[in-house]
């Protein structure tokens, strides 16, 4: 039994070691948010924050993150609120919207390092999110419009 | 999505406007009172309950296309209603009802279809409801039905100034007939207070949230796991199955042999997978496909293109083409090719199934472009009746075709292992089984033939394309019956904007020696790669300007002239900066019109094509959700763009040779240029936008680079290897 915490709360789960974290997060607790698109961490819909870095939780063995904090797209703003939740409705974003969790997984790392990324900055923070229907132009403007509400 | 019928509501329909009334259990029916149109039988679309709430029936699916947006708001137009009133439900069964007259009348999702397919009876189905609430009224009120307004949900009586909601018009007693709906009531596009005026997509904010359900995240309970190792090569099953290791693993149920495969069944999806890892299985090793070649089919493929004595099955015809060529003294020829390329649709392919004790119920939970062929599948393998199957449609994690036909074999393998284990079962497949197990666009060797006339215009036209029937794969009988005629490979290639007197589109139809299928664009996506470079190439022998080349044949053409005219002035083309030039494209998809223009440059040491800027205007007709219909053009640029710079895939021995994202790798937010949509607007009828920003793209970027270099790429994908040995 290992002890995980997921969007601040302690969850028991009885699993492998070597189990992907991706897989105890969408099977064991539930938290089917973060989504599996490739498992080698090539396309990025599984991403969640580890002690509030990006982590690809498709190729993160599930004992490494034992007793760091975990959080998942459920839990990255308690109504769903985030600037960039609001900032990917205004900019109506998402269209099959699988891999949207992992963009705004990824991009809340960003604004939490750069208060006003450039445009530049904001690609290669991003380069690692595929999307599969072509909405990188618009995930590029809900980020700024995000960072712009959030002010430097 | 389902609809409760409690207390009292009622159906309305059109087509004649028959209504059904429930109410205290007690059904009435008013009979039609006209035969509904010829092809497609209207019949019930909206609902109106006492709470207000109106619920339109969508015969589409929705893959992010926002097809569940577009559909419902064009009967809530014509109805008035209050559109954050107004709910959508997807039909899964009754397809003669609301099956899509555009695709045999089937439930099914593809070709950029559904608003064209349904815009007609939606409106109709609107016009009757919203008749039907203001002859309710009048008479709860005893006024004349013409003394009424409907607006946004509510019926006023302007004299007195008495409103009533149309929930509360749906508790009012029934009333009998209502005059039927002429095309004289439809709203004018001058009225339309929806239409073309954009409203937020309802499922927008729970794809913020990850609170959107898709296939794979079907938790069904005392559901099971199962993970398939397929054939690796098609027409194989397995010879011998050595489970012993997997059998041993705590929480594995069962092992399974199924037609094409082995199936492990587990309590967990780690332990499934971890399971199959331990099989040990050989395959039957005697399949015609162990001997499949893709570079070896493409170029016999480009050898019958080129057999231009052999002839193919005619597409599209007009004049005598073949006789004016072989009349001629010069002809122009042009060769052309493609490679299959994979969808890459982000949610792997998943099937969730559970089958009653009896072995002849069960109910399914599925995101597919293809509900009837759900039922078909369903049906089939239980040898049951379709009211036995009950069918959960879900959103697709994208579609692009990928989920239509494939229902066949994972549905059919979650069927037959919920009814073996008597558990409900999820079948999905990992991306590595999504890639080995795909169905490609079918790689394609192309041949056109032209002459061109003293005025400097085209006067003959022969459009030859070589390669396997995808219809023919999907259903033999189906290619049978439709004569050899194969959208799927050959639709684009009629040149159906220009002037071009003489023309002949032929299917030479080779053995088939991989998986095929539809992909975001069919036939238009690789035949106006090759019929636009090669109009840039007929150009190019008359010493004429791209541009100007395409209008002398467009002179009778306004849409395609207008975009086209459009386009040039957006990018300024022919401007660009120092390093780079533009290419220019002209390529409808069906009944829409577009035009797009590249700007590229080129690396000459390494071969690496870069898109800098992408500019296109469309003409899809009249546009239900304007800023939807340009993100779909954008998402279908960027998709265009991604085939022709970096997908790919080959089979060798049968086998194909890519297996993930790392080594089957597709456009990423850096390698995207900046796109810029506009649209043009027309009186033409709506048509379909979510392929449109396809077929423009390969046109527009070789003959981007054929202005930068002087040189003509005719194999997609331009690749840096192929770019860098056609600049050596």
């Amino acid at each position: 039994m290992l002890t995980l915490i997921v969007n601040g709360t302690p969850r028991n789960v009885d699993v492998a070691e070597d189990t992907a974290l991706l897989w105890v997060l969408r099977d064991h607790l539930g938290l089917t948010g973060t989504k599996y698109g490739c498992g080698i961490a090539m396309c990025g819909a599984c991403t969640v924050h580890v002690d509030g870095l990006a982590k690809r939780s498709c190729v993160t063995p599930v004992s490494t993150v034992v007793g760091k904090s975990i959080t998942t797209i459920e839990g990255l703003a308690a109504n769903g609120d985030h600037p960039l939740q609001k900032a990917w409705i205004a900019e109506q974003v998402p269209q099959c919207g699988y891999c949207q969790s992992g963009q705004i997984m990824q991009a809340a790392v960003l604004l939490q390092k750069v208060k006003q990324p450039t445009r530049e900055q904001i690609v290669q923070h991003m380069d690692g999110n595929l999307c599969r229907c072509g909405t990188y132009q618009r995930i590029v403007r809900a980020i700024e419009r995000a960072a712009d509400e959030v002010g430097p | 999505m389902s609809t409760s019928l409690s207390r009292r509501s009622f159906l309305v329909a059109s087509g004649g406007l028959s209504i059904v009334l429930l109410a205290d259990g007690v059904i009435k029916v008013a009979s039609a009172s006209e035969a509904p149109p010829a092809g497609h039988a209207l019949n019930a679309w909206v609902t109106i309950g006492v709470d207000g709430i109106v619920t339109i029936k969508s015969g589409s699916a929705e893959l992010g296309q926002g097809v569940i947006t577009a559909l419902p708001l064009i009967a809530a137009e014509e109805m008035d209603a209050d559109w954050s009133k107004v709910r959508v439900e997807l039909v899964t069964h009754d397809a003669k009802t609301h099956g899509n007259p555009k695709i045999f009348g089937m439930l099914y999702t593809a070709g950029s279809t559904s608003v064209e397919a349904y815009f007609d009876t939606l409106r109709r189905a609107g016009a009757a409801a919203r008749r039907v609430l203001i002859h309710s009224a009048a008479r709860h009120w005893k006024v004349a039905p013409s003394r009424l307004e409907a607006a946004n949900g509510t019926v006023t009586h302007a004299a007195s100034g008495r409103k009533l909601t149309f929930g509360e018009i749906a508790a009012l007693p029934l009333i009998g007939d209502v005059p039927a709906i002429k095309d004289s009531d439809l709203k004018p596009r001058t009225a339309y207070r929806l239409i073309g005026h954009d409203v937020d997509r309802p499922d927008v904010p729970a794809k913020t949230r990850g609170a959107q359900t898709y296939t794979i995240d079907m938790h069904v309970p005392n559901m099971l796991h199962a993970a398939v190792w397929r054939a690796p090569v098609e027409g194989e099953s397995a010879a011998t199955i050595d489970d012993a290791a997997a059998k041993a693993m705590k929480g594995v149920v069962a092992i399974s042999k199924l037609p094409e495969g082995v199936a492990v069944l587990a309590e967990r999806w780690e332990t499934a997978l971890m399971a199959r890892a331990a099989l040990k299985v050989e395959w039957t090793r005697q399949s015609e496909f162990r001997s499949a070649n893709s570079a070896e089919t493409l170029q016999a493929d480009m050898k019958a293109a080129h057999e231009v004595e052999r002839r193919g099955a005619v597409w599209h015809e007009r004049g005598t083409a073949l006789n004016n060529i072989a009349a001629a003294e010069r002809v122009i020829t042009g060769e052309y090719a493609t490679d299959h390329v994979y969808h890459a649709q982000m949610e792997p392919l998943a099937a969730v199934a559970s089958v009653g004790p009896d072995g002849k119920t069960a109910e399914v939970w599925v995101g597919t472009q293809a509900p009837s062929v759900v039922l078909m599948v369903a049906t089939q393998v239980l040898g049951t009746t379709p009211d036995k199957i009950r069918v959960n449609l879900l959103q697709m994690g994208g579609g692009f075709g990928r989920r239509t036909m494939f229902t066949r074999e994972l549905l059919r393998d979650a069927l037959l292992l919920s009814k073996q284990v008597h558990r409900p079962v999820k079948v999905l497949w990992t991306r590595e089984d999504d890639v080995r197990n795909g169905w490609f666009r079918p790689a394609t060797a192309q041949v056109l033939r032209a002459t061109l006339g003293g005025d400097g215009r085209i006067q003959a036209w022969n459009h030859r394309v070589a390669c396997a029937s995808v219809m023919g794969y999907y259903s033999a009988e189906n290619l049978e019956r439709a004569k050899n005629r194969d959208l799927f490979v050959m639709e684009g290639s009629e040149l159906s904007e220009y002037e071009v007197p003489h023309l002949l589109a032929e299917h030479v139809i080779t053995p088939r020696r991989a998986r095929i299928a539809a992909w975001r664009g069919i036939g238009a996506g690789h035949n106006e790669f090759a019929s636009e470079c090669f109009i840039d190439e007929l150009a190019a022998a008359v010493a004429a300007n791209p541009i100007e080349f395409r209008r002398r044949h467009l002179r009778h053409n306004a849409r395609a002239t207008a975009v086209l005219d459009r386009v040039v002035a957006m990018s300024s083309f022919g401007k660009a900066p120092a390093g780079r030039a533009h290419g220019i494209s002209l390529a409808p998809y069906k009944t829409s019109v577009a035009a797009g223009v590249a700007e590229i440059s080129v690396d000459r040491a390494t071969g690496a094509l870069r898109v800098h800027r992408f500019w296109a205007a469309v003409d899809p007709g009249l546009v239900i959700q304007p800023r939807n219909l340009i993100a779909q053009v954008e998402g279908g640029i960027l998709w265009g763009l991604s085939g022709l710079l970096k997908e790919r895939i080959t089979i060798e021995h049968g086998e194909v040779q890519q297996s993930n994202y790392h080594d089957y790798q597709f456009l990423r937010m850096s390698d995207a240029p900046e796109v810029q949509v506009e649209i043009v607007t027309s009186s033409a009828p709506p048509s379909g936008a979510g392929e449109l920003g396809v077929p423009m793209t390969g046109g527009a970027v070789a003959n981007a680079l054929f202005a930068l270099t002087g040189k003509r790429i005719r194999h997609m994908p331009f690749t840096p290897d192929r770019v860098r040995s056609l600049l050596a």
